[in-house]
């Protein structure tokens, strides 16, 4: 196969050839047309113009007037843009996420654009050159934990387009986060598959799955899904990248841990927000969300029972086998009261608040900031 | 109380450090970086032609007999979705992506005559309108499809995100110079054999990709010559550059199935029977649907005045599509159709004249 990409992109503002008109026959001279114009008009809201500021043409900065205007129910089932005049009578398309407190963040738009903004290629962008081969012991835990981290991005992404289509258009600005969302993923599931297989490791095991199964299974609407998938999950892997970061053995990993940690800060914050707007806009979304905590922290914890991904990461902050036991245990303890403390911090703020002592074990042996025995 | 938690050490299983997928895999960057290309090497580039991945692991690493089951993937037959240069594709698109917000000079916008501006934001709303279907229908197949064929569910994911930019950059044309939407078409709404409602990957892919964008790219080449300003021109430019990928998704993936699954050849023809009844039809802005077609005449014509030579240039552009459409068929291993008089391509062309 001749994969190569193109050496590099052109820039946006450089000159594209220019086309050549398509050729007018004789006969197509002669014709003469009797238009109707009957769409000229028809508008809702005329004369907007809406001028580029210190950071481009945001999408939030098209919100004005009755373009900015989003109704709390979307009855509208076609792909009838936000602002446009209806056409009626045509068939629907079939949304099933019509109520604004279904997927509503008010900082969607700022997001999207700050995700594109910040896009980062792997292929290119990854120092590569500067991973040197590393011990077997080592390389095993690195490669395990990427093989962990391409899972969580395999859910990512699964989750995310399986919800994308189903939510309608009068809400774009989140439709349009979560499409760089899922190129985020996209991005990470090649990054971590990549550094598994540059530096004479490979593939490791695959993940117990309990918590991608209840990701996954979150069926009752996009808000389940987003506890799952962004709090619960999201913050774990936020925390895996930070400390992962921290122990990188190269710049290579430096680099891409600390942007899939950018990358993952959007996709939480647009989780809080959200969450944040959904229980203050529809009734028994708190207490539904105070449920599915609960009921999640059992699979979440049922995973983290399991001992492959402690030690990959124990191996991995031990710098080897030796001391994974001892210090690397030790900065895995580090990081899982880190995970808690967060988890909990957003539960706070969200108005769910968890009382640690009654966290399933082992998150409750974390919870405790000191790390001393209650 | 763990030992992790209380600082105790504990001792290590590590029997995980034995299960791995095929080991000493070294993939080497090239002179285009680390591409998904340069790691599909020894068995990690070998995707099954059937998958029985059920629980979402990546390719090549070692299962875990009590993992759970997760994946009820439609997609799980490798003819049914891949190509052949989809690690080309996916990896372009990450170098080509580009901002709407920033690198579109939007202070090149000029007030326009009043008829040139309703027509410019007619097509912009259209445009909003149909790159909304080429977002949500890939997107959906991604999550349909097993992880075991993640490039050509990478290129997906890529387009999803472009469509996402073309839907924010034509809503911003829309709104940036003194006009506003205008009405909705209609034309992507849930109609029997439309995009939305394909039951196949293929042939969505045959209607999306070859017919529908192939359409949209005609035009968008064409933007030098619709363009107003500088800012359109870029917008059409880098529009085109995207649309170009995925067009070249369909015809790629059409060939690697025609090659693979030759006993759905005479199925593909019937997708593209019905795609070619399309061509013309309402989801072409240079198509016979009255509000987008005018549009268009009065931006190439450059006003209402000149509507007749706008017509003119669209019925050349429309011809020039429908050549094009053959030429993606030919390339994609179909072209016999234009030969046993399957196709109405060639009389369409005539039409169009």
């Amino acid at each position: 196969m001749a994969n190569k990409p193109a050496a590099k992109p052109s820039s946006p503002n450089q000159p594209a050839q220019k086309p050549v008109p398509p050729k007018s026959t004789a006969s197509d001279e002669k014709r003469t047309f009797e238009p109707k114009y009957n769409w000229m008009n028809k508008t809702r809201q005329w004369g907007v113009r809406v001028k580029p500021g210190k950071a481009g043409l945001r999408l939030g900065d098209l919100n004005v007037g009755i373009y900015g205007e989003t109704p709390t129910q979307w009855a509208d089932q076609s792909r009838n843009p936000r602002g446009a005049v209806p056409r009626r009578g045509m068939p629907p398309v079939g949304y099933s996420i019509r109520d604004k407190a279904g997927l509503w963040a008010d900082c969607a738009a700022d997001l999207y654009e700050e995700a594109i903004q910040r896009r980062w290629a792997p292929a290119t962008d990854v120092p590569w050159d500067t991973i040197e081969p590393l011990p077997d012991d080592v390389e095993h835990a690195v490669c395990q934990v990427c093989t962990e981290l391409v899972g969580y991005a395999n859910v990512d992404i699964e989750t995310i387009t399986g919800w994308q289509h189903q939510m309608s258009y009068g809400y774009h600005e989140v439709k349009q986060f979560l499409a760089t969302a899922s190129f985020d993923a996209a991005r990470h599931y090649e990054c971590f598959r990549k550094r598994a297989l540059a530096n004479g490791g490979g593939l490791g095991l695959e993940g117990p799955g309990m918590v991608n199964r209840m990701i996954l299974e979150s069926r009752g609407g996009w808000t389940e899904a987003v506890v799952y998938l962004l709090i619960m999950r999201g913050t774990f892997a936020m925390t895996l990248y930070k400390y992962l970061g921290r122990h990188a053995h190269n710049d290579a990993e430096r680099f891409i841990y600390g942007h899939a940690l950018a990358d993952k800060a959007r996709h939480v914050t647009y989780a809080l927000d959200h969450l944040k707007y959904a229980m203050a806009h529809a009734d028994d979304v708190l207490q539904v969300v105070r449920t599915l905590i609960a009921i999640g922290e059992g699979g979440l914890t049922r995973d983290l029972r399991d001992p492959v991904l402690a030690e990959a990461l124990a191996v991995v902050f031990g710098r080897g086998v030796a001391k994974a036991a001892g210090r690397g245990m030790a900065v895995y303890g580090d990081m899982m009261r880190d995970y808690v403390a967060t988890y909990l911090g957003y539960c706070q703020w969200l108005g769910v608040p968890r009382d640690p002592a009654r966290l399933p074990p082992p998150l409750n042996e974390y919870a405790n900031p000191t790390g001393a025995e209650a | 109380m763990s030992e992790a938690a209380n600082g105790a050490e504990r001792e290590l299983d590590l029997g995980w450090m034995d299960r791995t997928g095929p080991w000493e895999t070294r993939a080497e960057p090239g002179k285009y970086g680390l591409t998904i290309a340069d790691i599909s090497i020894g068995d990690y580039g070998d995707a099954p032609e059937v998958s029985d991945n059920l629980t979402g692991r990546a390719r090549g690493a070692a299962a875990r007999p009590a993992s759970y089951r997760i994946g009820a993937y439609a997609v799980r037959s490798k003819n049914e979705i891949w190509l052949d240069n989809a690690s080309f594709l996916y990896e372009e698109a990450l170098q080509r992506q580009w901002s709407s917000a920033t690198d579109v000079p939007w202070h090149t916008i000029e007030p326009l005559p009043d008829d040139v501006e309703q027509a410019e934001c007619q097509l912009a709303t259209f445009l909003t309108e149909v790159e909304f279907v080429a977002g949500d229908v890939p997107a959906r197949w991604v999550s349909l499809t097993t992880p075991d064929f993640y490039e050509p569910r990478q290129v997906l994911l890529a387009q999803v995100m472009d469509e996402s930019r073309h839907m924010d950059v034509f809503r911003k044309r829309a709104l940036a110079n003194g006009g506003g939407l205008m009405q909705a078409t209609g034309a992507t709404s849930g109609f029997v054999g439309s995009i939305d409602l394909s039951r196949d990957f293929t042939e969505m892919s045959s209607r999306l990709h070859v017919s529908g964008e192939g359409a949209v790219l005609t035009l968008f080449r064409m933007g030098e010559l619709m363009a107003q300003n500088e800012a359109e021109k870029v917008i059409y430019r880098l529009c085109a550059q995207d649309e170009a990928r995925h067009v070249a998704f369909g015809v790629m993936h059409l060939r690697y199935m025609s090659e693979t699954a030759p006993e759905r050849r005479e199925e593909i023809h019937c997708y593209l029977d019905e795609a070619e009844g399309g061509l013309i039809g309402a989801a072409n802005p240079v198509g016979q649907l009255t509000p987008t077609s005018e549009s268009m005449a009065i931006i190439l014509g450059g006003g209402k005045e000149n509507f007749d030579d706008g017509m003119n240039k669209i019925i050349a552009i429309r011809r020039r599509q429908l050549q094009e459409y053959r030429k993606r068929v030919i390339s994609a291993g179909f072209g016999e159709r234009f030969e046993n008089g399957r196709s109405r391509v060639a009389q369409m062309i005539e039409e169009a004249a």
